[in-house]
């Protein structure tokens, strides 16, 4: 049922590019989920979310020292130094952590696009004024968007853009929800295809197979015993080795129920609310979205949304994974330790690298499995 | 020249049978298999009790180095084969490929149990130091693990680290905690808590005109610092114990007394065995339950 946004996923470059072939539009990558997507949908423009392939680049230390930058983003910048998105005909990056920025600035000079635009976004979104600031500089972000592509984007355009999207959170939002259930009918490895897909291909073409997967999934058949019900707390997850690992591979059954990532519900938990002034609409809607610990101060909006997920998709244990040197992941990481220890929820941080330790991990995740197990 | 042909970094290998039981007599006989990165363990319980155990080497293989454990176990046992034991329970790194077992159990889950039979329930922290990982666990007080952690990517601080070090100095690994304390005054600790380059900065140290012994207890003090991270990261209670190789290890043991201000528990067997010994109790449950 979930195989079509796996192979895509996959294929993610291939499809990028056959699309390009097939409209004639351009193509723009994206860092960071706070990068808006809504005015380049209402431009024609297809973004795509740039993220590694867990796969090593030598090219890469040239520009950013392994033991400092993040390796979600070493492994992000290595795929476009390696070639894999030449196919890109911009890039935008919406400002949340220097890594990012970086892995941008690098990218912008050493791998020239048409089309780049880092694209400010308040510090902390919960600053008085964050709204109407942002909206200004998404109007300053649409005239370059005209001024690129030669054309107007017109009020009818944005509707369609927030629509499309709207749509496809809605519909993120609605399968997630089957994962609610006692036996869960989408697993953890399903919903990140699923919702990783939904940041690379065409929103239309991923709403229509959502669409199409939601006619089928009231009658799915689970034949998995779903085992301890895990959250995943952390950053961008793109580790589908991981998961699978997690869900199939352990001796102890467990299945990824939710998470707080900006590759799944994060991303996908707010809708743009219409209102006359498009731009406000948009910039209420990432304002106001289950924040990434960047954007997260001074009050910790995160936590009580953590635990609105946990209640809402009954977690029994906890999952941290945290890429190599991120520091405001790894910052939060440790408040929510000190929450989910006060709470008796077993938990376990893990550090991610471009490449993982796949036996190691496994002991880890088995042990932790272990805790909820009552042998002696 | 004889002498460079000598392993440094060898301890001996072990076996043990208690005379006083008849394994035929047993209800259930339980046992476990820890096959670990440097060393492989088996222990036979009968009705509970330590009947039997070995403690081997690790080769390239786990399945060889459990046969290995197994064979070396069973040798003097009065005829105790594979069939009669009545729930095998496999742990350690290679415990996924031990051909012979009805399940695997995490070694940290087994070391928690384990610990607890071996230092009695009030156990409620243990530092498990083995061949190439350390971890820390707390307990309840069955011995089961509520939480954990685990060093990384790095084998300082461990087992094998200290065989390397033994080779470097030439010095039998089973003699270093002793001979670091016999120096004048307490190093600082080696810098480095990586194996390669603690390996430079001890051939450093001693062109400098350190004696072995001062460069042993600057690396068992080494050792010490990096686990005592973990230890506080854990957050230590009373009682504490260490289980593992370098249990056994004064220098080190010590010297993370003193750190943490708590005293390990003194142990009454071979620490080594912790992990196989978890196993087997598990296993004496496992086959319980499916008796019911």
């Amino acid at each position: 049922m979930f195989e079509k946004f796996g192979e895509i996923l996959e294929n993610r470059h291939e499809y990028a590019r056959e699309w390009k072939k097939r409209t004639g539009g351009k193509v723009v990558g994206f860092f960071c989920s706070y990068a808006p997507e809504e005015p380049l949908q209402a431009a024609g423009i297809l973004p795509v979310r740039i993220i590694g392939g867990h796969k090593s680049s030598d090219k890469v230390g040239k520009f950013i020292a392994p033991n400092i930058g993040c390796s979600f983003c070493r492994d992000a910048l290595g795929r476009g130094l390696e070639g894999d998105y030449d196919y890109l005909d911009g890039i935008v990056q919406g400002q949340t952590c220097l890594h990012t920025g970086e892995a941008f600035w690098v990218w912008e000079k050493h791998l020239p696009v048409e089309f780049s635009y880092f694209l400010a976004v308040p510090h902390s979104t919960q600053n008085v004024g964050r709204e109407k600031y942002l909206a200004v500089e998404y109007a300053k972000f649409k005239k370059a968007l005209e001024e690129w592509i030669g054309k107007e984007i017109t009020n009818e355009d944005l509707d369609r853009g927030i629509d499309t999207y709207n749509t496809n959170r809605q519909r993120i939002r609605q399968i997630f929800d089957y994962r609610k259930q006692d036996n869960p009918l989408v697993t953890g490895t399903e919903a990140l295809d699923l919702a990783l897909s939904g940041q690379i291909m065409d929103r239309n073409e991923h709403n229509q197979l959502m669409k199409e997967v939601l006619e089928k999934l009231p009658d799915r058949q689970m034949d998995r015993d779903p085992g301890t019900r895990i959250m995943i707390i952390g950053s961008v997850n793109t580790d589908r080795e991981f998961m699978d690992m997690v869900e199939n591979q352990c001796d102890l059954p467990a299945t990824i129920v939710i998470d707080d990532t900006c590759t799944g519900i994060r991303y996908n938990f707010n809708d743009v609310n219409p209102q006359d002034d498009r731009l406000m609409a948009i910039s209420l809607r990432y304002n106001h979205r289950p924040p990434c610990p960047n954007k997260d101060w001074p009050r910790r909006r995160r936590i009580p949304f953590i635990k609105h997920l946990m209640k809402a998709y009954n977690v029994e244990a906890v999952i941290l994974f945290n890429h190599k040197f991120c520091q405001p992941h790894q910052l939060d990481n440790a408040v929510i330790e000190r929450e989910l220890k006060a709470m008796d929820i077993p938990n376990l941080t893990l550090e991610f690298d471009i490449r993982i330790p796949i036996g190691q991990f496994r002991t880890r995740v088995e042990a932790m499995l272990e805790t909820t197990m009552d042998i002696i | 020249m004889a002498e460079d042909k000598k392993e440094y970094f060898r301890w001996v290998e072990s076996t043990y049978v208690n005379p006083d039981i008849d394994w035929k007599k047993a209800e259930i006989i339980s046992a476990g298999i820890d096959v670990g990165s440097v060393s492989s363990q088996m222990c036979v319980l009968c009705d509970g009790e330590i009947y039997a155990y070995s403690n081997t080497r690790s080769g390239s293989s786990s399945p060889n180095s459990a046969q290995n454990a197994m064979d070396l176990c069973l040798k003097d046992t009065d005829g105790l084969k594979l069939d009669d034991i009545h729930y095998l329970v496999g742990t350690g790194y290679g415990r996924v490929n031990i051909p012979f077992c009805q399940r695997a159990i995490t070694e940290i889950s087994c070391h928690g149990i384990g610990a607890n039979f071996m230092y009695g329930p009030t156990v409620k922290t243990v530092l498990d130091m083995g061949g190439q990982d350390c971890k820390t666990l707390r307990l309840n007080e069955k011995g089961k693990c509520l939480n954990f952690l685990m060093n990384d990517k790095c084998a300082a601080g461990t087992g094998r680290g200290m065989e390397v070090i033994a080779e470097i100095l030439k010095v039998p690994v089973t003699d270093i905690g002793d001979r670091s304390f016999d120096i004048d005054e307490e190093p600082e600790p080696v810098s480095s808590t990586c194996v390669v380059f603690a390996k430079s900065e001890a051939t450093g140290l001693l062109k400098d005109g350190w004696s072995k012994n001062k460069v042993l207890a600057a690396y068992c003090a080494a050792m010490a610092e990096r686990v005592v991270d973990l230890l506080n990261r854990i957050e230590v209670e009373k009682d504490f114990a260490i289980t593992g190789g370098i249990a056994k290890n004064k220098g080190v043991v010590k010297r993370i007394e003193k750190l943490i201000g708590v005293e390990a528990l003194e142990p009454k067997m071979d620490t080594q065995i912790a992990g196989a010994v978890g196993a087997a109790i598990y296993g004496r449950a496992l086959y319980k339950k499916q008796k019911k």
